[in-house]
């Protein structure tokens, strides 16, 4: 189908589109036409995926002077980029089919890892030593090396790809798959083959570290222009995402592990000395004339760089006093001995960067410009040494990682050391951890060198407070909502167990017998009224830990299981996609199932409900984070001094964002339905309420607040009975849900849209 | 319902609890939960354009679901007449819920009973088996027979419920008897299923291939919520999944299940079938009866092939096998093949100058139209006839012939 959105003809793979999928495209495409940034949230399940892809790719091939070069899109996990990918591919072929003469070229990008088809490297387990195995095979001294003398082994495929180094692929979609089959086919390295075709396709799928953690973006990202339209998909956590990028944890085994590297480095230093000192003396006059000049390495060498990005650094020469690389090592040594030092603690300690960067400066002698250079210059150092087993020095990098972070920034991020884990006070494991507290500093050069980022996901409400989190000023800022042909959600907020006493996960009153049994009741009512899947989300594995046993002791497990089976999600990840599989079947073949899961666990993230698999979630509690946690004040502290934003504010709005991608779970499409159960009494204070996603609210009727279970029963039941009818649809008259091409040319005419 | 109410202080309002749905469970109904549990009279109401509240016309809108239903299947298609029907009646210990009144298995009792009451009446060539299911384990209740009463009996006197349920034993035993019919019958299975699960020995992924390749067909009519493995089961081997709001919704469903439904494909082809239609016995002839085995006075039936008595028709004769049926059996079912076309809705907003152009009175029962709306009406499409409501059901559901054709092809 092809429409008019304004002036932009758009090209779109389906007959029929959402009313609010064509609303959706509309304040993208104003979004672009201003070369702003923009904020959209829109329900799962309404085609959010295709209507952004349809309409930015059709705005990049229109060719008008405005339209960006390129899109970017990043996803959180590969699933979801080779769902993304299926659909290019459905609109790769409609361009076919109506003969646009320029197709265009999609590419998804992943780690060596993924795409690596060398037999010899892929079989190794973990990302890191894949990436080893691989410089093994690829650097550029072991090529040199093995041009010389054939028994060095050398990767065949990418001395394929370097012979024919300008090899192009035909335009079309690639999925990982399709470029690791590709890359078999024609001897090619798949993964050099991806990051090479980045700067030639239109449309760029990889994950958000690709573009958020500055030490991948650099060697990735670099050579992406300015107009490009950056798409974060899912994006509900973004904030969290970018605050990960920058936070470095330093335990006392990543101090040891930094010693032996140490040690091996300066090993290898006085062997290098003994022979070939002209290397190091190579090496010193580079740093001399400034790490800039390290710009045109060979592609397969460079692997991380700077973890910050002020360009100065770059320009600015390496200090004196490290450039040799015995000096440096002692420096690193120095550094390590402070840290050692700083671990030994018996109460918790925080300080800022300034203090520590003082502590350090008189206590080791390293100042501030030195710890801001250490990750280049540990960088630099690898690449002389020529060491290719990179997965054994992550310690060493680490610890420069931290240097480089503490020395470059002086605020926005906290130092906090902690002598024992909070749940295990006699176990001594001390940690000490840079945390960053300010989400817009990862994100800040994204948003500033890229004319359009689009960060949209199911679950942004409130909408107002991401662009401050973040720091910027987005031209559209949209909750949508999904149109229904009948109301196929039914959350309900319930307050009381059928004796009426209140129910609550607070912290003071969650083991009291009385509301333990509540819930219990709670849960076995509704296994006993609602078929096939039903979902549950606690607050945390311990609470889940305890309330579990105690519904065991009160025989409630024993009657839950004479209806349903439980499984139960576990911090193994092979346990729990175990039980997942079998709670799938035990709702395939009908004998019904319970899934305990963790709200903030893997499950509520990743997983759907759809379906049958979840026809109700329950969430017992409010999901808040653990207010203890020493990095959690700390950035209240600096959201409240800095932003503005009140403690109560940013722990309400993120624990209703993990409640509302919870029970967003079980609706994914508009044929589905299903019940959401808030179960606390605090859902009712309108504070927490009214920060759920509109979706859900514009559902949420005033019949269903406050609650007891024998009422929500009730409601269950007929509800039930009501969506097991037998439905239109399409929707009928005015409240129509599907449009066709006809009903959008009329639309464009009256020039506004009739819901 | 009185009586259980009435010890209590409440014996007054009789009337009210009338509406009641009944306490779950059993218990007794608080008065601050009868708020909930009560009919909701208020959804009977419904807003208009000026805002005024009116009560929904339950009798039109009876009439448009009826017309739906008469969409469905009132194209001319190949049908199974002769059917091989097995109820299976769930009662496992979901079907004590009360949430139905008085209970889910009384109200599924009573819909059965007027099921194969009207199930015989449409199709007389056709025979049923009862099944029940109780604590995982299914009963055959009655065998394939083409007695009504027999199965009703049956199944008031087995009425209790307790255990699980197990949808894949009640299909592997419907399997096995349903696998011996002759080819030309069709071959059915109805469930009527309380539980919320199925409780299973063994892979019912497996029990669903087998009932297809073996072309039972099975529809399920849930009583509570839609289950997945039941709409499965029933997309595979061709059958209907419904499930019952209410009582009434719940007989609705289980009458359509009545006429016969489209033959599968498979078995869309001609067959011949060898059948017998024997002589009414005279009055006072003492014979004895092949079917009780006992010596019986007058009435009866003569099989034309070896003369053995039998008491009812239709029936497979016990001696030769022939199949024995009267001809007034094959009339029935005929109008299956051949329904009426589905008469038009006149449209009320017919332009008013026409009004009086219309006929006044329904053709059928010479009653006048209600009011000036000229809604409320429908028209054969053949002969322009325009019938009331009442008429429109009367002749597609029990006269299976139109008057006004009727009348115009003896003029």
């Amino acid at each position: 189908m092809k429409f008019q959105v304004e002036d932009l003809t758009v090209y779109f793979p389906y007959e029929h589109i959402y009313p609010e999928q064509y609303q959706y495209m509309l304040e993208l495409k104003r979004a672009m036409d201003a070369k702003g940034h923009c904020l959209l949230e829109m329900p799962t399940g309404t085609g959010k995926t295709i209507a952004l892809l349809a309409l930015i790719v059709s705005y990049i091939l229109s060719g008008r002077p405005s339209a960006p070069s390129k899109l970017i899109y990043c996803t959180r996990t590969v699933h979801e980029m080779e769902k993304v990918l299926s659909e290019l591919r459905v609109l790769h072929r409609l361009f076919v089919e109506s003969d646009r003469q320029q197709p265009f070229l999609a590419v998804g990008l992943s780690s060596r890892k993924n795409l690596c088809i060398n037999e010899a490297v892929n079989t190794a387990g973990s990302r890191d030593s894949v990436d080893a195995g691989c410089r093994k095979l690829t650097a550029s001294w072991v090529r040199a090396l093995a041009s010389e003398n054939p028994n060095i082994p050398t990767c065949p495929f990418f001395e394929e790809y370097e012979r024919n180094s300008d090899a192009l692929l035909p335009a079309g979609v690639y999925t990982l798959q399709e470029l690791r089959s590709v890359g078999r086919q024609k001897g090619w390295c798949p993964y050099f083959l991806a990051r090479h075709m980045i700067q030639f396709a239109n449309v760029v799928v990889y994950n958000y570290q690709y573009l958020l953690d500055p030490k991948v973006a650099g060697i990735i990202s670099k050579e992406m222009q300015r107009e490009c339209v950056v798409v974060f998909d899912e994006a509900h956590n973004i904030d969290n995402v970018c605050i990960e990028a920058l936070s470095v944890n330093v335990r006392q085994q990543t101090l040891d592990g930094a010693s032996r590297n140490i040690s091996k480095m300066s090993q290898i230093v006085e062997k290098f000395k003994a022979t070939d000192a002209s290397r190091l003396r190579a090496e010193y006059n580079r740093l001399v004339e400034g790490l800039a000049q390290r710009g045109n390495l060979p592609v397969s060498d460079a692997w991380l760089s700077n973890p910050v990005l002020p360009d100065d650094i770059l320009k600015e020469a390496v200090p004196g006093n490290i450039r040799k690389a015995e000096h440096f090592i002692s420096v690193l040594r120095r550094l390590v001995q402070y840290l050692r030092g700083r671990l030994q603690v018996e109460y918790v300690e925080t300080e800022g960067p300034v203090s520590f960067v003082a502590s350090i400066s008189s206590q080791a002698g390293i100042d501030q410009k030195m710890l801001k250079f250490c990750y280049d210059r540990l960088h630099s150092l690898l690449l002389t040494l020529e060491i290719t087993d990179t997965d054994e020095f992550l310690h060493i990098q680490t610890v420069c990682d931290f240097a480089t972070l503490v020395g470059t920034y002086t605020h926005g991020f906290s130092i906090i050391i902690e002598p024992y884990d909070e749940r295990m006070p006699n176990i001594p494991d001390p940690v000490l951890q840079l945390c960053c507290l300010d989400a817009s500093l990862a994100i800040k050069p994204v948003l500033q060198r890229f004319q359009s980022v689009i960060i949209t996901s199911g679950t942004l409400s409130p909408i107002d407070l991401y662009p401050r989190l973040l720091n910027f000023n987005p031209v559209v800022s949209q909750s949508l909502t999904m149109s229904l042909t009948r109301d196929c959600i039914c959350p309900m907020v319930l307050t009381r167990g059928s004796d009426q006493l209140p129910i609550t996960t607070k912290f003071d009153m969650r083991s009291d017998p009385g509301i333990v049994r509540n819930y219990g009741r709670l849960l076995l009512e509704m296994v006993s009224s609602v078929p096939d899947g039903i979902v549950c989300f606690f607050v945390s594995y311990s609470y889940m830990d305890a309330i579990v046993n105690s519904w065991n002791e009160m025989g409630i497990l024993q009657e839950v299981m004479q209806h349903k089976l439980v499984f139960i999600e576990t911090q193994d990840v092979v346990e729990t996609t175990l039980a997942l599989d079998n709670y799938r079947r035990a709702c395939d073949c009908g004998r019904g199932a319970v899934f305990f899961s963790i709200a903030r666990g893997k499950v509520a993230e990743g997983i759907d409900f759809d379906r049958h698999y979840g026809r109700l979630v329950i969430m017992f509690g409010i999901p808040f984070q653990n207010t203890q946690s020493r990095i959690l004040l700390a950035r209240l502290d600096y959201l409240r001094e800095t932003f503005q934003i009140k403690e109560s504010d940013f722990l309400t709005f993120d624990a209703l964002r993990q409640a509302a991608q919870c029970v967003g779970r079980v609706i994914r499409s508009k044929s589905d339905y299903g019940m959401m159960i808030f179960a606390d009494k605090r859902y009712n204070r309108h504070d927490k309420r009214s920060k759920l996603p509109g979706w859900i609210l514009s559902h949420l009727r005033e019949a269903h607040i406050d609650l007891s279970t024998d009422m929500a029963l009730r409601i269950a039941q007929q509800f039930l009975r009501k969506m097991a009818q037998p439905y239109e649809k399409s929707g009928e008259g005015g409240n129509k849900t599907l449009l066709s091409q006809e009903d959008l040319i009329k639309i464009a005419q009256n020039g506004s849209l009739f819901f | 319902m009185g009586e259980r109410k009435q010890e209590g202080r409440r014996g007054e309002d009789e009337d009210e609890d009338e509406e009641d749905e009944g306490g779950r469970r059993g218990r007794r109904v608080e008065a601050w939960e009868r708020s909930y549990a009560d009919e909701r009279s208020w959804e009977d109401l419904q807003e208009d354009e000026s805002g005024l509240l009116r009560a929904v016309d339950s009798k039109k809108q009876q009439h448009d679901q009826y017309r739906r239903r008469l969409q469905c299947i009132s194209s001319r298609i190949q049908r199974g007449l002769i059917r091989y029907l097995f109820v299976v009646v769930d009662l496992s210990g979901a079907a004590g819920h009360t949430d139905f009144w008085p209970s889910r298995m009384a109200v599924v009792a009573n819909g059965v009973e007027a099921f194969i009451r009207e199930f015989f009446d449409q199709n007389p060539l056709s025979h049923i088996g009862m099944v029940t299911i109780k604590d995982g384990i299914a009963h055959c209740l009655t065998d394939l027979g083409s007695s009504p009463d027999s199965h009703i009996k049956a199944l008031r006197a087995k009425l209790g419920c307790s255990g699980e349920s197990s949808l894949q034993n009640a299909l592997d035993l419907v399997r096995g008897y349903l696998s011996q019919i002759p080819p030309y019958g069709h071959r059915e299975v109805l469930i009527l299923y309380s539980a919320l699960s199925t409780c299973d020995p063994g892979d019912i992924m497996e029990t669903i291939q087998n009932c297809k390749k073996t072309k039972i067909r099975c529809s399920v009519i849930g009583l509570s919520a839609e289950i997945y493995i039941c709409k499965h089961l029933c997309e595979e081997t061709g059958g209907s999944y419904t499930v019952a709001l209410d009582e009434s919704h719940f007989k609705e469903l289980l009458l359509e299940h009545a006429p016969p439904p489209p033959a599968l494909a498979e078995f869309a082809v001609a067959n011949l079938i060898k059948m017998g239609f024997p002589q009414r016995g005279a009055e006072g002839v003492i014979a004895i009866c092949s079917c009780h085995k006992e010596a019986k006075i007058g009435g009866g039936y003569t099989c034309p092939r070896c003369k053995a008595r039998v008491c009812d028709l239709p029936i497979e004769c016990q001696i030769c096998g022939l199949t024995l049926v009267s001809s007034p059996h094959l009339a029935r079912s005929y109008h299956h093949l051949f329904p009426i076309t589905p008469f038009d809705e006149v449209p009320s907003s017919f332009s008013n100058g026409l009004v009086h152009t219309l006929p006044r009175a329904c053709f059928g029962c010479q009653q006048n139209f209600p009011g000036s709306k000229s809604s409320g009406r429908v028209a054969c499409p053949k002969c322009g006839r325009h019938f009331c409501f009442d008429c429109d059901i009367y002749i597609h559901e029990s006269l299976h012939n139109c008057p006004g054709c009727e009348s115009q092809r003896s003029s």
